[in-house]
């Protein structure tokens, strides 16, 4: 048996004469994945796509996959020792989810290493934070639900009542995060806190609303959530309300607070509807009913969609306009619409 | 105009890519989120030809009085367009054959088609659809939406479709409205009432959920009178 084992990192880098596109596709192929999928594995490179190998075989996948225009280095078993934490979280995740590249360390936007350069300063971050939680998410995008696997002693905090299924091994305690400000923002006042303290466990969370759920790991980035976003976060992530103003609160149609959720962990977000992911370059504008979540490097104000005719007659009202670079997460479908698409059936008062 | 559609057939939304020049015309109240550089106009009718007595009989046809018109400014641009409800949402290539489509699942066109009202009739009051219809005729793209999922019928003679199941059809089928069952009686214990038969030869698009029935169905537990 051959004990030096070597991983297969992909670095991004394309041949001369390939596009991304064409990568893209390459990708799609070799490792069977979906295109958004392929898309992701490649903004984030570099990344560790095969573990474990003898040197043989890993030699056959790098002559296999440059023949296909895209460029890997072997790493060995030396390095691997660095990298082994990501393992865990990385293959517990099944390639259906879309989650699969969420997880791996470099999909933060602020430490995004230039592509070609430095593997090694990534995979030290990850060595030392990463405590990423095994999870699954069944159902996507129609009717996310997600099951997270809970180490004995470690405390997971979820949206009061939104858990569905677990072990007996958890114990829940509920805990007012946010007090007050968080009553207003709509969102319940109460987070449940379940650890597992009998031993290790596992829990299945649904939201509320048929819909997406979404899992990122955040590395000391700020997030903003639309009240009502917020499914389940580790401890390590800080939860609170921040006040809108009420000139956004009021005219953006929503509650007056957003969720801001910062600190390092896993969080975990649904929607109603679908999440749609949309990188802003200079700038997006959303209907204020449809915003799950954006990354704190885009400003918004609260504006109306064209003239005073289509504030009132375009059936869009206010929305909301972001400025800057980020990433912001939209929902297919909205609560509020729904209701008022219900309204008409609601039975006249009495 | 470019149309995509993604997270069929639930939660379907439609991305729609323009380039500078080109209008997206849509419903109101349809657009999930667009680029910074789009510019938005609402008008009761085709851009640049607002008329009322259109408008006002669009408003019949269950659409809403005003559409919104989507254009690019020197970039190209996009545009999400998504719907109320859960379904799932079609992309229609014209080319000048005329289609007419149910008051509520218009969702979107590009300026080469012409969106109208046609009248089909007392017949449609009995029908359980809008009373209205819009009949989209011209060269180009339009985007439908539906209620559930949606699945084609080519027709050839004959066809019974049930009411509030219809999202368009080719102008080519005539239709009438009938009794499902043998007698009326019948047919009203049964639960179907009436029907729509379809004849001639086309294409029918149906929707297999029922906004009506979903409506009556949620009715009765909304309480009356509360807040939200």
């Amino acid at each position: 048996m051959n004990n030096t084992t070597i991983d297969i990192v992909l670095t991004g880098e394309l041949a001369e004469g390939i596009s991304f596109e064409q990568a893209c596709g390459t990708i799609e192929k070799l490792f069977k994945l979906s295109t958004e999928q392929a898309k992701n594995l490649l903004e984030t490179a570099p990344r560790v796509i095969k573990r474990g190998l003898d040197s043989e075989t890993a030699e056959k996948y790098r002559q296999t996959i440059e023949k296909n225009g895209l460029k890997v280095v072997l790493k060995s078993d030396s390095d691997a020792a660095i990298s082994k934490p990501i393992a865990t979280p990385e293959a517990a995740v099944p390639a259906t989810t879309v989650a699969v590249a969420e997880v791996s360390p470099p999909v933060s936007f602020k430490q995004e290493p230039p592509a070609s350069t430095s593997i090694a300063p990534v995979q030290s971050v990850a060595a030392t934070d990463f405590a990423g939680l095994k999870f699954r998410i069944d159902g996507s995008p129609d009717f996310g639900f997600v099951t997270v696997d809970l180490p004995r002693g470690q405390m997971l905090k979820v949206e009061a009542s939104a858990m569905a299924t677990m072990d007996t091994n958890l114990v829940m305690k509920t805990k007012m995060k946010g007090g007050i400000s968080r009553m207003l923002s709509g969102e319940n006042l109460f987070i449940n806190e379940f650890t597992a303290e009998n031993g290790p466990g596992e829990i299945g969370i649904a939201p509320a609303t048929p819909g997406d759920l979404i899992h990122r790991y955040m590395r000391g980035e700020t997030l903003y959530l639309q009240s009502g976003a917020f499914v389940a976060s580790t401890p390590g992530i800080n939860i609170e309300t921040k006040w809108q103003g009420f000139t956004k609160g009021f005219f953006s149609g929503e509650s007056l607070f957003l969720i801001r959720a910062s600190g390092e962990g896993d969080l975990w977000l649904n929607s109603y509807g679908a999440i749609i992911e949309i990188d802003v370059k200079d700038g997006y504008v959303v209907d204020t009913g449809n915003i799950v979540a954006f990354t704190e490097g885009l400003e918004y104000s609260i504006s109306k969609v064209g003239g005073y005719k289509s504030l009132f007659f375009s059936g869009e009202g206010f929305v909301c306009r972001f400025k800057g670079e980020g990433k912001l997460w939209i929902q297919t479908r909205s609560v509020g619409a729904f209701a008022s698409w219900a309204k008409q059936y609601r039975p006249a008062k009495e | 105009m470019h149309v995509e559609l993604v997270n069929q057939p639930g939660n379907t939304a439609a991305k729609v890519s323009l380039r500078p020049g080109e209008v997206c015309t849509a419903e109101s109240g349809a657009m999930l989120a667009m680029s910074s550089n789009m510019q938005i106009t609402t008008t009761t009718h085709k851009k640049q030809r607002g008329s009322l007595l259109k408008a006002a009989k669009r408003l019949l046809g269950g659409e809403s009085l005003f559409l919104n018109h989507f254009e690019p400014l020197n970039t190209p641009g996009e545009v999400w367009l998504g719907t109320d409800l859960a379904g799932d949402m079609l992309v229609m290539p014209l080319d000048n054959d005329n289609l007419i489509v149910q008051g509520g699942s218009f969702l979107a066109c590009d300026e080469g088609i012409e969106v109208d009202l046609g009248w089909q009739g007392f017949k449609s009051i009995l029908s359980g659809e809008s009373i209205f219809w819009l009949k989209l005729k011209g060269k180009g793209t339009a985007v439908l939406s539906s209620f559930g999922a949606i699945y084609p019928i080519e027709v050839d003679g004959d066809y019974i479709v049930d009411t509030g199941h219809i999202v368009a059809f080719s102008e080519t089928l005539q239709f009438s409205i009938t009794k499902a069952g043998k007698s009326w009686l019948q047919s009203i214990l049964g639960g179907e009432g009436m029907v729509c038969k379809f004849t001639g030869r086309g294409t029918v698009w149906c929707q297999s959920h029922n906004e009506g029935s979903f409506g009556s169905l949620l009715g009765p537990n909304l309480k009356a009178g509360s807040k939200r």
